[in-house]
């Protein structure tokens, strides 16, 4: 990578000592402002146990979910979440296949985040589900029953996704973590240098270990590729399996993941902002990683918006009249408000993304973030309810509006990510100090490249 | 033990001591580097890791177990759901690629804990700075004549600090 693209001239790059001090830094003593923000956050995840609590005394009565919206709030988050999940290994393991120089200082956060997201993701088919002490019905354990999952269903196949994309994910994040770790267990004393050398296991940074290392690195790369793409398309296939007008259809897996791209890199462009300023990291995160990852927004902004006017092709080509009136009342019909948000966000704000001027402009980058993450969000309620709300019988169609009881959770599930991440952002490195040091040590020694 | 721990503080020493310490016979050497290298691997002669041996089998032992779950359980408790054959492969092939990838990746993760011995016990000839900005060469059991060769071979190329006898 030339030295040009992260801006800063070579006699000025931080030193290998400079990276180890600039980047473990913010793990020290927080301030009161953080305690507090950890407040709010574990005051809404309260909030949303408490009616979750009431939720399964009274029963799913406490939400708008009925016939013929099986499907409301629950699994529009779920999906949601899902898709924020899939940034951290695009930019972990697809960017590491193509040697893309500029993944290096937003992976370890976008890893994090890809967690986090699973984490909250995976709470919602079990709030869903009603009677929660049900859910192992899924696991295929030999029961005195003698009964096994149906393995046909996509939501086993879901299972089996979102636990396999969760455990890689998982090993990926931590096997990047041990040398980090091992400069925390070396910089600091008493217990702290006990929890940092256990969770280290002993590393030393012997090359024989890197070999071992960057093998493993490469392989879960490699394997995270494909993985990252299945995940969604496996979401997806929850509803393209069913014969829904709205759902039924081929593109479902590529939009899907086109979406969660596009939604996992706004989510990483929303906390990288702050996260930059916060914790003083302008000279590692700077505005070429921001102005590639405005690209990227674009780019899947566009795939969005085709994946959107290639539907209402595909309803219009397909001559049938229950998918022309599906799609027609989507646009026009009750959920319409919602359906414009989903386009105004999604696939008109992104366009100022052309301008370098926009690209640069960090606020105008975490505004469009925001509006991205919103459009999202409606984009999973409008493709979920809006086709569920107008199937096949006019007799059966029927509105449905979310209850306290599901926002309340809905909100809570966005304290409980920025929860895990504030706690993360103060107890590990927030960049990967091995990596950028690979980055610096040949900076300093060949000047770039 | 009784060695040489030479330190360096820039790549390119710390390569060319490897190279010419192995070019004198001794190949047994430990480097120690803040970063992954692969200048240093190449110069320690690592072509390959068995890791890749370990992310084989997993990905086999995952696709069996996914091929024996599916349709084996369907065999079990043969019930007819969608109207699909009791072995309905496509649908199953989901969870073989699935499994593949998790035995995979974990299977792979415990050949790296396994070839690079951890957790364990930090070796002898550990520095902190290592985990900084330093790169170390251990040369063990160089003893008389020898030692004080590797010594001067080791600072001729550039070594910041040598202790003997680690």
């Amino acid at each position: 990578m030339a030295t040009a693209e992260i801006e800063v001239p070579r006699e000025e790059l931080p030193s290998l000592a400079d990276a180890n001090r600039d980047i473990s830094r913010p793990i020290s003593t927080p301030y009161k402002r953080y305690w507090l923000l950890l407040g709010i956050c574990a005051a809404l995840i309260a909030a949303a146990g408490v009616a979750w609590t009431i939720q399964i005394r009274d029963g799913m009565g406490r939400t708008g979910i009925n016939n013929p919206v099986n499907w409301g709030v629950y699994i529009v988050t779920f999906v949601f979440w899902v898709g924020i999940a899939h940034s951290g290994t695009l930019i972990s393991a697809v960017l590491y296949l193509v040697r893309s120089g500029w993944r290096t200082t937003i992976n370890r956060t976008a890893e994090a985040m890809t967690i986090f997201a699973v984490m909250t993701a995976g709470l919602f088919p079990l709030i869903h589900l009603g009677r929660v002490w049900y859910f192992y019905y899924l696991v295929p354990y030999p029961s005195t029953r003698l009964l096994w999952p149906n393995f046909r269903s996509p939501l086993v196949w879901d299972m089996f996704a979102i636990g396999t994309y969760f455990t890689i994910s998982l090993v990926f994040w931590y096997l990047g973590l041990i040398p980090d770790l091992a400069v925390l267990r070396d910089k600091f004393t008493g217990i702290k240098k006990k929890l940092y050398g256990a969770f280290s296991l002993g590393w030393t940074g012997s090359v024989r270990d890197w070999a071992h290392y960057r093998r493993l690195y490469l392989y879960l790369a490699g394997i995270a590729t494909p993985l990252v793409l299945s995940v969604h398309s496996v979401v997806s296939w929850d509803f393209a399996m069913g014969v829904v007008p709205g759902w039924h259809s081929t593109i479902f897996a590529p939009y899907f993941v086109a979406g969660a791209i596009f939604s996992g890199i706004a989510m990483v462009i929303t906390i990288t902002i702050p996260l930059r300023w916060a914790f003083g990291l302008e000279k590692y995160i700077t505005k070429y990683h921001f102005d590639n990852m405005s690209k990227l927004l674009l780019f899947t902004s566009l795939i969005v918006g085709y994946a959107y006017g290639m539907e209402y092709f595909l309803a219009w080509f397909s001559a049938d009249p229950i998918e022309i009136e599906s799609f027609r009342w989507r646009g026009t019909g009750f959920y319409a408000g919602p359906f414009w948000i989903m386009v105004f966000c999604n696939v008109v704000v992104p366009m100022s993304l052309w301008f370098r001027r926009t690209r640069n402009s960090l606020k105008a980058l975490f505004v469009i973030s925001i509006f991205v993450n919103i459009g999202m969000w409606y984009e999973r309620f409008v493709i979920i309810v809006t086709s569920l709300a107008h199937e096949f019988d006019p007799s059966a169609w029927q509105v449905y509006t979310p209850s306290l009881t599901e926002l309340t959770i809905m909100v809570g599930s966005f304290a409980w990510f920025f929860f895990w991440f504030l706690l993360f952002a103060k107890t590990l490195p927030v960049i990967s100090i091995a990596e950028v040091k690979e980055h610096l040590a040949h900076e300093h020694e060949h000047g770039g490249h | 033990m009784s060695g040489i721990l030479a330190q360096f503080d820039t790549l390119g020493a710390t390569k060319t001591a490897i190279e010419r310490l192995r070019a004198e016979g001794h190949v047994d050497l430990d480097v120690y580097s803040p970063f992954p290298a692969q200048e240093l691997e190449e110069a320690l002669g690592i072509v390959s890791s068995p890791v890749r041996r370990w992310a084989l089998i997993g990905g086999i032992t995952g696709f069996a177990t996914a091929v024996s779950l599916t349709g084996l359980t369907a065999i079990a408790y043969p019930l007819v759901t969608q109207g699909k054959p009791i072995l309905s492969w496509p649908a199953y092939f989901v969870i073989m690629f699935e499994m593949t990838i998790l035995f995979t990746g974990l299977f792979g993760f415990l050949g790296v804990l396994h070839h690079a011995r951890k957790p364990g016990r930090l070796s002898a000839q550990y520095r902190t700075n290592f985990s900084v900005d330093g790169y170390g060469v251990y040369v063990p059991a160089a003893a008389g004549a020898e030692q004080s060769g590797v010594e001067s071979l080791v600072r001729d190329a550039g070594a910041v600090e040598v202790e003997v006898g680690v």
